[in-house]
């Protein structure tokens, strides 16, 4: 059980504890909890997890805030657990270095599942980095810019590329708005959130097997968008 | 309007007034002494009296009186043997004199008096109209604002200052000034403070140097004061108590809503309490039907009770004024196929159609209130639209707004309930038929219009329609054009 992936989960509600703590350790993982922001902070140091879950509503500093300073340091992956309606907050908190987030109340699979991404990121990090990206029958070749659909390359222009480029590095990861456009289009465009409508529309008619219904190109209501790979 | 009394004192109109009674006194002396050798000494005199009585009349007692002393003068100068002298030396000529004296100071004095008091009534009346008109004005107001406009206006017209300057204080303090420019670089001439019983509410500030200001104006200025005073009380009142009536009415609401609240949480909260219990309780076996029925009725009230919880957290922020949409230019097109998207498995027994052009221009709404919007229509349009039948969303571009409509093939909706739909907890059929929290279109209703939209249902040939706009500009811009590579 030593080499179980180690959870460190930050949450104030009790019940929210219990529930993920024996959920996580029944599916094989080592959990560890803490109820406020300072304490999570000290075992996140002590322990060294490789994922935190993390509430935005601590009773002793704001979620946003601990998120900054784990980033300080560390590049473990963080999830977010959040309540509903507070894209505000949402957006914040994957700004300040947050690689996901949930709303609560949410479904265990839901859960399982980001906590399997953060994983693979968590050893990617540690690993070379991503140089190809697959997704169903998309790949992405991130060093020499090569992206085909099944064995045909699909042509796309310099911007379509560099966006598709900066989603695929960061597949599973939800990306802001904010981040995007500052990464793609540079910072003096941090606000025109149209430019990426317009090109997300575009790469979805070009990649996507039904652009009206993505797979691999996901919107985040409000927040930003993400890019599922196959893992 | 003006002061007449006001007018004879100032010293010089005075002046004038006396240099041209006494005028008059010379000019009939010329005429009359160019007459002297027809006319008898006693029909002279008696002629004198008839423009004495004139100027009196006319000019005030002052310059009757001085006309009076003078007309005795000449005539005992010009007109009285010996000529040429004060003198007289008939008896006869004396008690003429004499007489001629008292006649005309008592003429005078008599007529003045008259005239005078002709005057102060004349002034009291137009007192008394003034404030009558006042009154009949502020008696319709109830807005403070205007009942200062007014009053000022009033006070300008009356008293004819250069400046009025009429304020409030306290909470709603307000400051209302005829002309509308800056004041004079002094101090007022008047200032008379709004007192009402409860104390002192605002001040009236009169800038009037010339010609000063008497008595009766500051008399009549504290009357329009006190009337002013009056009004303003009213008008509070009145507002107090109106304000008094809308808490009253939005608790009595909250009230309703509260009721109405706890059994809709009740409802999903007895299901999974019921169903876990039974779990807990080995009542039925592991491997059942029964067993995953029932936990599947859990996770099922669970999101319900979920979606209760946001629908009331979202009625709150758009009653509270605190939904405040995050603007973005969206597409809306992608915005309906991600609702829908979600939706299909809730929608698999109804055909949804989407007919949204590909070159309608960008939307600047939010995107997450905006989906919450087309997520309440759709799932109001699935729960009475029959199986099988059509749920069709359009949106094309009318005028300077976006209008977009919902349709679905279900039973039409009476006319007296299609405005009262999207109140708070309105249904149309019984609430026990139908699921839901009564507050979905409502929230709909708070999203469009917090966008600047309009939202409203109508009956259509073949069923039933939501529509709504959303305006096409924001800010007065139109969406940037988006050219890409």
């Amino acid at each position: 059980m030593s080499n179980a992936p180690h959870i460190l989960v930050i949450d104030d509600e009790s019940q929210i504890r219990r529930a993920i703590r024996t959920i996580l350790t029944e599916k094989g993982f080592r959990v560890t909890t803490a109820s406020r922001g300072e304490e999570g902070l000290t075992l996140a140091a002590t322990n060294e997890p490789d994922i935190i879950i993390l509430d935005l509503g601590l009773p002793d500093m704001d979620g946003v805030e601990v998120c900054a300073r784990l980033r300080e340091w560390t590049q473990c992956p963080i999830i977010i657990l959040s309540v509903r309606d507070s894209e505000h907050d949402k957006v914040a908190a994957l700004d300040a270095g947050a690689d996901d987030y949930l709303t609560k109340p949410f479904g265990i699979e839901e859960l399982l599942a980001r906590v399997r991404v953060a994983l693979r990121h968590s050893t990617s990090r540690q690993g070379a980095q991503t140089k190809l990206v697959k997704a169903g029958s998309l790949t992405i070749d991130l060093v020499w810019h090569i992206v085909k659909r099944g064995e045909e390359e699909v042509k796309l222009t310099g911007t379509e590329h560099k966006l598709l480029a900066y989603l695929a590095a960061n597949h599973g990861r939800v990306l802001t708005h904010q981040n995007i456009l500052t990464q793609v289009w540079g910072p003096a465009d941090a606000n025109h959130t149209e430019y990426l409508r317009v090109y997300m529309r575009q790469l979805r008619k070009k990649l996507e097997v039904d652009p009206e219904r993505p797979q691999y190109i996901l919107t985040e209501p409000g927040i930003g968008y993400r890019f599922i790979s196959d893992g | 309007m003006n002061f007449a009394p006001m007018k004879s004192s100032s010293f010089i109109s005075q002046f004038w007034q006396y240099l041209f009674s006494l005028s008059v006194i010379a000019a009939i002396t010329a005429i009359f002494f160019a007459l002297r050798g027809i006319l008898d000494i006693t029909l002279i005199a008696l002629l004198y009296l008839i423009p004495l009585g004139m100027i009196t009349a006319f000019q005030g007692l002052g310059p009757g009186i001085s006309s009076a002393l003078l007309s005795f003068l000449t005539l005992n100068y010009f007109f009285i043997q010996p000529y040429y002298t004060l003198a007289a030396h008939r008896p006869a000529d004396v008690v003429i004199l004499i007489i001629f004296l008292i006649v005309a100071v008592v003429i005078s004095q008599l007529v003045g008096r008259m005239r005078a008091s002709l005057a102060k009534a004349t002034a009291r009346e137009r007192e008394a109209t003034q404030l009558y008109e006042l009154s009949t004005i502020l008696t319709g107001l109830h807005d403070d604002h205007t009942i200062i406009q007014v009053l000022t206006k009033q006070i300008q017209a009356v008293s004819q200052g250069e400046y009025v300057e009429l304020s409030t204080t306290g909470a709603r303090a307000f400051t209302y000034h005829l002309p509308e420019i800056d004041p004079p670089p002094r101090l007022p001439e008047l200032t008379v403070p709004i007192q009402a019983a409860r104390g002192v509410l605002g001040e009236i500030r009169l800038w009037k140097a010339e010609p000063a200001i008497s008595s009766e104006e500051k008399r009549l200025l504290q009357t329009f004061a006190s009337q002013g005073a009056l009004a303003l009380e009213r008008a509070w009142l009145v507002e107090a108590e109106s304000r008094a009536k809308v808490l009253e009415e939005s608790d009595h609401l909250k009230s309703i809503l509260l009721s109405s609240v706890s059994h809709e949480l009740r409802t999903p909260l007895s299901t999974i309490k019921a169903a876990s219990s039974s779990l807990r309780g080995n009542e039925v076996s592991w491997d059942s039907h029964a067993r995953v029925e029932l936990i599947a009725a859990i996770d099922d009230e669970a999101d319900h009770l979920n979606m209760l919880v946001g629908n009331l957290l979202d009625m709150s922020r758009i009653e509270s004024g605190a939904l405040k949409p995050k603007r973005e230019w969206n597409i809306l097109s992608e915005i309906v196929e991600s609702v829908l998207a979600r939706m299909r498995y809730s929608a698999d027994e109804h055909k949804l159609e989407v007919d949204i052009p590909e070159n309608l221009p960008f939307v600047s709404v939010d995107y997450v209130q905006m989906e919450q919007v087309f997520t309440n229509l759709v799932s109001n349009s699935l729960k009475y639209a029959p199986a099988s039948t059509k749920i069709q969303i359009r949106a094309y571009i009318e005028g300077d707004t976006i209008h977009t409509q919902v349709s679905n093939q279900g039973p039409q909706v009476p006319p007296e309930h299609l405005e009262r739909i999207f109140d708070k907890f309105y249904r149309v059929t019984a609430a026990d038929r139908v699921t839901g929290t009564g507050l979905g279109l409502s929230i709909c209703k708070g999203i469009i219009e917090a966008h600047g939209g309009r939202i409203w249902a109508e009956n259509i040939t073949d069923g039933f329609a939501f529509n709504f706009t959303l305006p096409l500009t924001w800010d007065g811009q139109l969406p940037m054009d988006t050219e890409t590579e």
